[in-house]
Protein backbone atom coordinates (compact mmCIF):
# COMPACT_ATOMS: atom_id res chain seq x y z
CA UNK A 1 0.00 0.00 0.00
CA UNK A 2 1.46 3.37 -0.95
CA UNK A 3 0.39 6.98 -0.61
CA UNK A 4 0.73 9.25 -3.61
CA UNK A 5 0.92 13.03 -3.47
CA UNK A 6 0.79 15.09 -6.67
CA UNK A 7 1.83 18.66 -7.23
CA UNK A 8 1.42 20.74 -10.32
CA UNK A 9 4.04 23.47 -10.23
CA UNK A 10 4.19 26.63 -12.34
CA UNK A 11 7.39 26.79 -14.37
CA UNK A 12 8.83 29.67 -12.40
CA UNK A 13 12.04 29.58 -10.35
CA UNK A 14 10.41 30.99 -7.22
CA UNK A 15 8.32 27.83 -6.74
CA UNK A 16 11.27 25.43 -6.54
CA UNK A 17 11.80 26.28 -2.86
CA UNK A 18 8.16 25.45 -2.15
CA UNK A 19 8.47 22.02 -3.75
CA UNK A 20 11.64 21.51 -1.71
CA UNK A 21 9.85 22.45 1.52
CA UNK A 22 6.82 20.27 0.78
CA UNK A 23 8.93 17.22 -0.06
CA UNK A 24 11.12 17.70 3.00
CA UNK A 25 7.99 17.78 5.20
CA UNK A 26 6.79 14.55 3.61
CA UNK A 27 10.19 12.87 4.09
CA UNK A 28 10.37 14.12 7.67
CA UNK A 29 6.92 12.71 8.42
CA UNK A 30 7.95 9.41 6.90
CA UNK A 31 10.83 9.19 9.37
CA UNK A 32 13.87 9.98 7.21
CA UNK A 33 16.85 11.35 9.12
CA UNK A 34 18.18 14.88 8.71
CA UNK A 35 20.95 13.94 6.27
CA UNK A 36 18.58 11.94 4.06
CA UNK A 37 16.09 14.82 4.06
CA UNK A 38 18.84 17.21 2.96
CA UNK A 39 19.79 14.79 0.17
CA UNK A 40 16.17 14.56 -0.97
CA UNK A 41 15.76 18.36 -0.88
CA UNK A 42 18.79 18.91 -3.10
CA UNK A 43 17.87 16.10 -5.51
CA UNK A 44 14.28 17.33 -5.93
CA UNK A 45 15.45 20.91 -6.45
CA UNK A 46 17.95 19.74 -9.05
CA UNK A 47 15.20 17.88 -10.91
CA UNK A 48 12.90 20.94 -10.79
CA UNK A 49 15.76 23.18 -11.93
CA UNK A 50 16.36 20.74 -14.76
CA UNK A 51 12.69 20.96 -15.79
CA UNK A 52 12.89 24.76 -15.78
CA UNK A 53 16.16 24.90 -17.69
CA UNK A 54 14.83 22.61 -20.40
CA UNK A 55 11.98 24.88 -21.27
CA UNK A 56 9.15 24.52 -18.76
CA UNK A 57 9.35 28.29 -18.23
CA UNK A 58 7.65 28.62 -21.58
CA UNK A 59 5.64 25.41 -21.38
CA UNK A 60 3.64 26.25 -18.25
CA UNK A 61 3.66 23.69 -15.47
CA UNK A 62 5.55 20.58 -14.49
CA UNK A 63 4.37 17.82 -12.17
CA UNK A 64 5.94 16.40 -9.04
CA UNK A 65 4.74 12.99 -7.82
CA UNK A 66 5.72 11.82 -4.41
CA UNK A 67 5.03 8.20 -3.53
CA UNK A 68 5.48 6.87 -0.04
CA UNK A 69 5.81 3.19 0.68
CA UNK A 70 7.16 1.33 3.67
CA UNK A 71 10.82 2.29 3.95
CA UNK A 72 11.10 4.33 0.79
CA UNK A 73 10.13 7.54 -0.92
CA UNK A 74 9.91 7.79 -4.67
CA UNK A 75 9.77 11.20 -6.32
CA UNK A 76 9.15 11.88 -9.98
CA UNK A 77 9.53 15.25 -11.65
CA UNK A 78 7.78 15.24 -14.99
CA UNK A 79 7.87 18.04 -17.52
CA UNK A 80 6.31 18.47 -20.94
CA UNK A 81 9.09 20.72 -22.15
CA UNK A 82 10.06 18.79 -25.24
CA UNK A 83 12.78 16.51 -23.89
CA UNK A 84 16.40 16.56 -24.94
CA UNK A 85 18.89 14.39 -26.74
CA UNK A 86 20.33 12.00 -24.14
CA UNK A 87 23.26 11.25 -26.42
CA UNK A 88 24.28 14.86 -26.16
CA UNK A 89 24.48 14.65 -22.36
CA UNK A 90 28.01 14.71 -21.09
CA UNK A 91 28.91 13.89 -17.52
CA UNK A 92 30.65 16.84 -15.87
CA UNK A 93 34.43 16.97 -15.83
CA UNK A 94 35.02 17.32 -12.13
CA UNK A 95 38.60 18.48 -12.55
CA UNK A 96 37.44 21.32 -14.73
CA UNK A 97 33.96 22.27 -13.56
CA UNK A 98 31.68 24.43 -15.62
CA UNK A 99 28.91 26.67 -14.46
CA UNK A 100 26.12 24.24 -15.42
CA UNK A 101 25.68 20.53 -15.90
CA UNK A 102 26.13 19.28 -12.35
CA UNK A 103 22.43 18.71 -11.58
CA UNK A 104 21.98 15.14 -12.84
CA UNK A 105 25.35 14.14 -11.45
CA UNK A 106 24.31 15.42 -8.00
CA UNK A 107 20.92 13.65 -8.13
CA UNK A 108 22.65 10.36 -8.92
CA UNK A 109 25.11 10.87 -6.09
CA UNK A 110 22.46 11.64 -3.48
CA UNK A 111 19.63 9.23 -4.29
CA UNK A 112 19.63 5.42 -4.17
CA UNK A 113 17.93 4.87 -7.54
CA UNK A 114 17.59 7.32 -10.42
CA UNK A 115 15.90 6.80 -13.75
CA UNK A 116 15.73 9.48 -16.42
CA UNK A 117 13.37 9.05 -19.32
CA UNK A 118 13.34 11.75 -21.94
CA UNK A 119 11.44 11.73 -25.17
CA UNK A 120 12.29 14.29 -27.82
CA UNK A 121 9.25 16.37 -28.67
CA UNK A 122 7.46 15.35 -25.47
CA UNK A 123 9.26 15.83 -22.19
CA UNK A 124 11.42 14.42 -19.45
CA UNK A 125 10.77 12.39 -16.35
CA UNK A 126 13.31 12.10 -13.56
CA UNK A 127 12.36 9.41 -11.07
CA UNK A 128 14.39 9.03 -7.92
CA UNK A 129 14.12 6.77 -4.92
CA UNK A 130 15.56 7.04 -1.44
CA UNK A 131 15.40 4.18 1.07
CA UNK A 132 15.07 4.65 4.78
CA UNK A 133 15.60 2.21 7.61
CA UNK A 134 12.89 3.96 9.55
CA UNK A 135 9.61 2.41 10.71
CA UNK B 1 13.32 32.26 -0.73
CA UNK B 2 15.43 35.22 0.01
CA UNK B 3 19.19 35.23 -0.28
CA UNK B 4 20.71 38.06 1.70
CA UNK B 5 24.16 39.16 0.65
CA UNK B 6 26.28 41.47 2.81
CA UNK B 7 29.67 42.69 1.73
CA UNK B 8 32.56 44.63 3.12
CA UNK B 9 36.15 45.12 2.11
CA UNK B 10 38.84 44.13 4.59
CA UNK B 11 41.60 46.69 3.95
CA UNK B 12 44.06 44.97 6.30
CA UNK B 13 43.74 41.61 4.60
CA UNK B 14 43.04 43.08 1.18
CA UNK B 15 40.08 40.89 0.37
CA UNK B 16 36.31 41.09 0.17
CA UNK B 17 34.17 39.55 2.88
CA UNK B 18 30.81 38.42 1.56
CA UNK B 19 28.30 36.99 3.96
CA UNK B 20 25.41 35.04 2.45
CA UNK B 21 22.30 34.17 4.39
CA UNK B 22 19.28 32.09 3.42
CA UNK B 23 19.00 29.66 0.51
CA UNK B 24 20.83 29.78 -2.82
CA UNK B 25 18.89 28.18 -5.65
CA UNK B 26 17.65 28.87 -9.19
CA UNK B 27 15.35 31.67 -7.98
CA UNK B 28 18.19 33.88 -6.81
CA UNK B 29 21.18 32.63 -8.82
CA UNK B 30 21.05 35.67 -11.17
CA UNK B 31 21.23 38.09 -8.20
CA UNK B 32 24.02 36.08 -6.60
CA UNK B 33 25.98 36.11 -9.87
CA UNK B 34 25.42 39.81 -10.34
CA UNK B 35 26.44 40.58 -6.75
CA UNK B 36 29.75 38.72 -7.10
CA UNK B 37 30.42 40.37 -10.48
CA UNK B 38 29.66 43.84 -9.12
CA UNK B 39 31.92 43.33 -6.12
CA UNK B 40 34.79 42.16 -8.27
CA UNK B 41 34.32 44.96 -10.76
CA UNK B 42 34.37 47.51 -7.95
CA UNK B 43 37.69 46.20 -6.71
CA UNK B 44 39.52 43.20 -8.09
CA UNK B 45 40.61 41.19 -5.05
CA UNK B 46 40.06 37.78 -3.50
CA UNK B 47 36.52 37.17 -2.28
CA UNK B 48 35.93 35.32 0.98
CA UNK B 49 32.38 34.01 1.06
CA UNK B 50 31.08 33.25 4.54
CA UNK B 51 28.60 30.39 4.41
CA UNK B 52 27.72 29.71 8.04
CA UNK B 53 24.25 31.20 7.59
CA UNK B 54 23.64 29.66 4.18
CA UNK B 55 21.05 27.01 4.99
CA UNK B 56 20.75 25.52 1.54
CA UNK B 57 22.61 25.50 -1.76
CA UNK B 58 22.33 23.39 -4.90
CA UNK B 59 24.10 23.23 -8.26
CA UNK B 60 22.78 26.63 -9.31
CA UNK B 61 24.53 28.32 -6.37
CA UNK B 62 27.63 26.21 -6.96
CA UNK B 63 27.50 27.23 -10.61
CA UNK B 64 27.58 30.90 -9.67
CA UNK B 65 30.66 30.32 -7.51
CA UNK B 66 32.39 28.19 -10.17
CA UNK B 67 31.68 30.85 -12.82
CA UNK B 68 32.97 33.71 -10.69
CA UNK B 69 35.99 31.67 -9.72
CA UNK B 70 36.85 31.00 -13.36
CA UNK B 71 36.59 34.67 -14.28
CA UNK B 72 38.69 35.74 -11.28
CA UNK B 73 41.41 33.14 -11.78
CA UNK B 74 42.35 34.66 -15.12
CA UNK B 75 43.28 37.83 -13.21
CA UNK B 76 45.01 36.01 -10.39
CA UNK B 77 42.37 36.09 -7.68
CA UNK B 78 40.43 33.38 -5.89
CA UNK B 79 37.27 32.68 -3.98
CA UNK B 80 37.58 31.28 -0.47
CA UNK B 81 34.58 29.49 0.99
CA UNK B 82 34.36 29.84 4.76
CA UNK B 83 32.45 27.75 7.29
CA UNK B 84 30.08 25.78 5.07
CA UNK B 85 27.38 23.82 6.91
CA UNK B 86 27.39 20.02 6.68
CA UNK B 87 24.84 19.92 3.83
CA UNK B 88 26.86 22.39 1.76
CA UNK B 89 30.09 20.57 2.64
CA UNK B 90 28.57 17.35 1.33
CA UNK B 91 27.64 19.03 -1.94
CA UNK B 92 31.20 20.37 -2.31
CA UNK B 93 32.55 16.92 -1.56
CA UNK B 94 30.42 14.88 -3.99
CA UNK B 95 31.19 17.32 -6.80
CA UNK B 96 34.92 17.26 -5.90
CA UNK B 97 34.83 21.04 -5.63
CA UNK B 98 36.37 20.76 -2.16
CA UNK B 99 39.58 19.81 -3.98
CA UNK B 100 39.43 22.68 -6.42
CA UNK B 101 38.06 25.51 -4.30
CA UNK B 102 39.77 26.91 -1.26
CA UNK B 103 37.72 26.10 1.86
CA UNK B 104 38.48 27.61 5.27
CA UNK B 105 37.05 27.08 8.70
CA UNK B 106 37.33 30.37 10.56
CA UNK B 107 34.87 29.58 13.34
CA UNK B 108 36.11 27.88 16.45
Amino acid sequence: MSDLLKFSVPGKPEYVSMVRMAVSCIANNAGFDVEAIEDIKVAVSEACTNALCHGTRQAGCYEVFCELEAGRISISVVDQAGGYDVNAYRAPELDCPREGGLGIYIIKALMDEVAIVTELGVGTQIKMVKYCNCR
Amino acid sequence: MLLKIERSFDEAKNHWNVKVQGEADISNAPEFRQALNAIYQEKAADIWIFLQDLLYMDSTGLGVIIGACGRMRSTGHEIVLCNPRDNVKKLLSITNLDRILHIENTEN
